[in-house]
């Protein structure tokens, strides 16, 4: 089992649901070949550096997982064959740095999603607040 | 001769934090070695040694090839504010 990390890039066309599906699929492949995914991290909507399929914006999302080698190729191929995917790139991490870098990665990554649900009321109450003393 | 002045102590930012891999995904730390026009900056002048020079070209080619920083920015081809998903 070597450890792995693949960063996609799903249209910005499709709606909440459709971006969220398409998550979804991915991570089915990888599950259904053996893989043992540890963490996802959301990075959202960001603006591209240069268009791709005249897109100008993408939803990133990055997988962190342990699998066999093999899965690599199956999961490449999913991916190549999504049209709602414009881009991936999948990194393996082998050597010892690597691999310490690869859990903190991993750690930051869950820490993030833990406090995504903490963050989003904060954000929500703001505005509220500036609501009332107006 | 200005651009040069900039780095004229010459030490590797790198080897001084003691850092042993690069992340693609973290803009602000490629920022350092990216020219203002999002080239690679020689070694000569960022001071950055053989190895973490190493580490540094890989990382930014990873991040060309996902779109998080353009290849080459020239008159055609302007980024109004390219380090804005950096926070």
């Amino acid at each position: 089992m070597t450890c792995y990390e693949t960063l996609f890039v799903v249209k910005p066309t499709l709606t909440d649901e459709e971006t969220a599906a398409q998550i979804e699929k991915i991570k089915e492949v990888v599950a259904k070949n053996g893989g043992e995914l540890i963490a996802t991290d959301d990075m959202g909507m960001r603006k591209l550096a240069y268009p791709v399929e005249k897109n100008n914006r993408g939803y990133y999302t990055v997988l962190f997982y342990k699998a066999e080698g093999t899965l690599i190729s199956e999961l490449e191929r999913n991916l190549k064959i999504n049209e709602d995917v414009i881009k991936f790139l999948t990194v393996k991490y082998t050597k010892q740095k690597e691999l310490a870098q690869f859990n903190k990665l991993v750690e930051s990554a869950n820490k993030k999603t833990d406090a995504a649900p903490e963050a989003a009321p904060v954000e929500e109450e703001a505005p509220a607040a500036e609501s009332t003393e107006a | 001769m200005a651009e040069r002045r900039k780095f004229k102590k010459r030490y590797c930012k790198y080897c001084e934090q003691k850092v042993d891999f690069i992340d693609y995904k973290d803009l602000a730390s490629l920022k350092f070695s990216l020219s203002e026009r999002f080239k690679i900056m020689p070694r000569r002048l960022t001071g950055n040694c053989k190895r973490h020079q190493e580490l540094v070209t890989v990382a930014i080619k990873r991040a060309r090839q996902t779109a998080l920083i353009p290849y080459i920015v020239d008159r055609k081809n302007v980024v109004e504010n390219p380090f804005e998903n950096v926070r």
